[in-house]
């Protein structure tokens, strides 16, 4: 059945979704900073990926264990060149700034992407792309899988780095109340630093996950952020495996939108979701901000 | 010890604290009374490093402090129990107590330090597992002093630790903090209870509109009739000196 | 007052350069910076002036292009039209405007912006075909009324921000924009002035859509709602200093002319200048080049 074939690719596609929203997630709850590039960082994970493939047939699923580091190196440059300065603000001012920022910040790398790299689609293209399980009826691209299989992994991995260790545990400490994280000994602007690269990290492999099993342009950008906004929206700040389960949930609506409404108006129904969800619960979602 | 010198803090255009002047010598518990919005836990945040002077010095163990960061203040020995305890209320007990713990110094022992703030609370080991935000107000408060204790201080400070809690819970938390006066921590206790307070600290200060109002032991500031009739209340003075 | 003078000082020049000179580029860059200046000042007001980063604002200029090219094309006289589409943004902001106003800061930027979004994939999905003017148009296509028109819509859209900022309902907007809180203690309706501001930015954004729709042969539909609107009117606006009134003036004349000297070179790379100057501006500068101007004059004045 139709249906049942596009909840499995809404699913696979959901998973990406998800990693997507949880680096957002985890800047904006550490910081309360919205990076609106966090697409683009996702974008230049993506073309990272591609490059090192495309140049020296670097195997994709390979090169994320270098396109990690390297989109972590990147979160630290940006938050000492950009967002360091944000911080220094009150809350509001605070958002406000960083939402500027990140606006900027969009800008710069979406019409670098172009002017380095052109408009033009790209797609990681291996031998083993094209395969796939059969469930009866059914198709899963062995591809997708994997990356949702990875997605879901390094969210693990995450999780078990902020719920066990010391540096993990100052990161939601500073989260929830920066001033006694500091009372405590821990080094808030480092705390932040540390967040802000994790989860450009997170954005960067999503993004090459994104060029294994889809493809990337450099306009894929602004697209990106309203999904991990509107996964955000659906799960709240807080919880890794939240975020995850919304992306999934993101991805099951688009499918069933694309079964009932046809394709062009599956990022429409996401966006009117975000919107409802956005205006009913403006404080449940984000915290206790009214 | 603590040496603090002609303070002056202003939050923007408020003006906090004028000329403030103290001074904690090792192993003292001063206390710090004064009316609300004297200045009281501006002063506590700024010696920690939460809040920067505009004018004065404050030295620790010689060395000024009052432009370093609050995190390397807690590395050099001081600790503060916020107003309102400032629990991470998502996190466990373990958690936050692990925290307590997070610089360097306090890392190498923090296993010992773990096992002595569970000996000396036992109901933080008993809940040790349970959100803090779960916990009663007097455990909380528990847990605040312990997580405060972990990061092995030599001047412990701390803001209205009796607030909204039982009498039975501040006894037993004033009981504590007696043994750890007596066991050569240096104490700064900002308190409403100003009775309980200055029958266990040495010397008190008086701050009344961020500034310094009055100064001395404890026992004569009990005696004095301006403090009995200010802070101490109509029973205190009926029950006469003493 | 001088401010006065200098402004209709350079609306007379502007008015007048026709008269110098036939060349079409220059009298087309005219243009390109007179719907700058009504795309940025609009978004100032709510913006700068008001304080509500309104990432939609393209949604607005998309409509009014829509209905007046539609309405234009159909027969309806020109000026008709326009208004037409004015109308129609501001009601469509008017709607959605009490609702979208629950949210705020970050997420009423972010709110306006997925609703831009919505609006523009429907209309390229309902639209998708180019939208270009039939052969008796463009045998009448003359630059001159183009031109005028966007020069009376610029000096028009400085002169109603002008207006409102020093007047009652002006003192208000910002009000709010300070704190809102203490606005609403005082007695200061902040939904109204909100809506006031979201109002007036709105119907100018509508404008400048519908003199679009007039000025370009063909386009399709859906460029006119694509979030590069939003981004110029914000980067001119803060750049040229949000929150003032000569600031969207200044950013246009200078990033319009940058734009198309850059363009000469390397399409897009103006938006990488842009992008880092508009974060510096953010960071050290956020009077943009009001401000520069301003520590300039005071530096010489020594």
């Amino acid at each position: 059945m139709i249906l049942v074939q596009q909840l499995i690719l809404g699913l696979l596609v959901g998973g990406l979704y998800g990693l997507a929203a949880a680096g957002l997630s985890l800047t904006f709850g550490v910081l309360r900073v919205l990076n609106v590039a966090h697409g683009e960082l996702l974008m230049l994970g993506g073309y990272l990926t591609f490059w090192l493939f495309a140049l020296w047939q670097v195997d994709p699923f390979v090169s994320l264990l270098g396109v990690a580091p390297a989109m972590f190196a990147c979160g630290l440059v940006l938050y000492l060149a950009l967002f360091q300065f944000v911080i220094k603000a009150d809350e509001d001012l605070r958002i406000r700034n960083s939402l500027l920022i990140g606006f900027g910040l969009t800008l710069v790398l979406h019409a670098s992407a172009i002017h380095f790299w052109t408009a033009d689609e790209r797609s990681v293209t291996t031998q083993y792309a094209g395969g796939v399980i059969r469930m009866g009826a059914f198709v899963i691209p062995v591809l997708r899988m994997s990356s949702l299989v990875l997605a879901f992994m390094l969210l693990l991995a995450l999780h078990l780095f902020l719920s066990r260790t010391r540096w993990g545990r100052a990161i939601r400490a500073t989260a929830e109340d920066w001033e006694a994280a500091a009372l405590m000994g821990i080094p808030v602007g480092r705390a932040y630093m540390l967040a802000f690269a994790l989860g450009t990290a997170l954005a960067g492999v999503a993004g090459g996950l994104v060029s294994i099993s889809y493809s990337i342009s450099p306009s894929i950008g602004l697209e990106w952020t309203l999904k991990a906004l509107i996964v955000i929206v659906l799960s709240g700040l807080g919880s890794l495996f939240g975020s995850f389960a919304g992306g999934l949930v993101l991805g099951l609506a688009e499918a069933m939108s694309v079964v009932f409404l046809g394709g062009p108006y599956r990022i429409v129904v996401g966006l009117i979701i975000f919107l409802i969800v956005l205006v009913v619960r403006p404080q449940g979602l984000f915290g206790a901000r009214p | 010890m603590l040496e603090v010198e002609n303070l002056q803090v202003a939050y923007g255009e408020l003006p906090a604290l004028h000329d403030v002047s103290l001074a904690i010598r090792p192993g003292e518990m001063v206390a710090l009374v004064g009316p609300n919005g004297a200045g009281k836990s501006t002063l506590l945040k700024t010696v920690a490093g939460l809040v920067k002077p505009r004018l004065g010095k404050i030295r620790w163990e010689d060395q000024p402090i009052d432009a370093v960061a609050p995190q390397r203040i807690v590395e050099r020995g001081i600790a503060l129990v916020p107003e309102g305890r400032r629990l991470f209320a998502s996190m466990t007990v373990m958690e936050n107590l692990e925290l307590g713990a997070f610089t360097r110094r306090a890392q190498i022992e923090k296993d010992a330090q773990l096992e002595r703030m569970f000996t000396i609370f036992p109901r933080l080991f008993e809940r040790r597992d349970q959100r803090a935000g779960s916990l009663s107000g007097g455990e909380q408060q528990m847990l605040a002093l312990g997580r405060a204790l972990m990061g092995l201080p030599r001047l412990l400070m701390l803001d209205e630790p009796s607030l909204g809690l039982a009498p039975k819970i501040v006894e037993s938390i004033f009981a504590i903090l007696g043994d750890l006066s007596r066991a050569g921590m240096a104490l700064l206790i900002v308190e409403q209870n100003v009775h309980t307070v200055l029958s266990l600290a040495q010397r008190a200060y008086i701050l009344e509109n961020g500034r310094i109002a009055g100064a001395g032991e404890s026992k004569a500031l009990l005696d004095d009739d301006h403090i009995r009739s200010a802070y101490l209340g109509p029973l205190a003075q009926k029950r006469g000196k003493g | 007052m001088k401010l006065l003078a200098g402004g209709v000082l350079l609306a007379g020049g502007f008015a007048a350069l026709p008269l110098l000179t036939t060349r079409n580029d220059l009298l087309n860059l005219g243009v390109q910076i007179f719907l700058a200046v009504v795309l940025a000042q609009s978004w100032n007001l709510l913006g700068g002036y008001a304080g509500q980063i309104n990432l939609g604002h393209a949604a607005y200029f998309g409509l009014g292009a829509l209905v007046t090219r539609t309405l234009w094309l159909g027969g309806t006289p020109l000026l008709a039209a326009l208004a037409a589409g004015a109308l129609v943004a501001t009601a469509f902001a008017c709607i959605i405007g009490a609702t979208a106003f629950r949210l705020r800061g970050a997420y009423f930027a972010i709110g306006t912006l997925g609703l831009a979004e919505i609006l523009r994939i429907t209309v390229g999905n309902l639209l998708p075909e180019i939208s270009t003017l039939r052969a008796a148009e463009l045998a009448s296509y003359n630059i001159l009324p183009r031109y005028y028109l966007t020069l009376a819509l610029a000096a028009a859209s400085v002169a109603v921000v002008a207006l409102i900022v020093p007047a009652r309902v002006g003192l208000g907007i910002r009000a709010v924009r300070e704190d809102e809180a203490a606005a609403e203690a005082c007695g200061v309706g902040a939904l109204r002035h909100k809506l006031f501001a979201l109002a007036v930015s709105t119907a100018f954004a509508g404008l400048a859509g519908g003199a679009f729709a007039y000025y370009h042969v063909s386009y399709y539909p859906q460029h006119t709602f694509s979030p590069a609107w939003t981004f110029d009117a914000v980067l001119i606006s803060f750049i040229g200093g949000v929150g003032t009134l000569h600031g969207p003036v200044l950013g246009a004349f200078f990033y319009v002319i940058v734009k198309e000297y850059l363009a000469l070179r390397w399409v897009e790379f103006h938006l990488i200048i842009f992008g880092v100057l508009f974060m510096l501006v953010v960071l050290f500068l956020p009077g943009g080049l009001v401000e520069a101007w301003q520590r300039l004059r005071r530096l010489f004045a020594r």
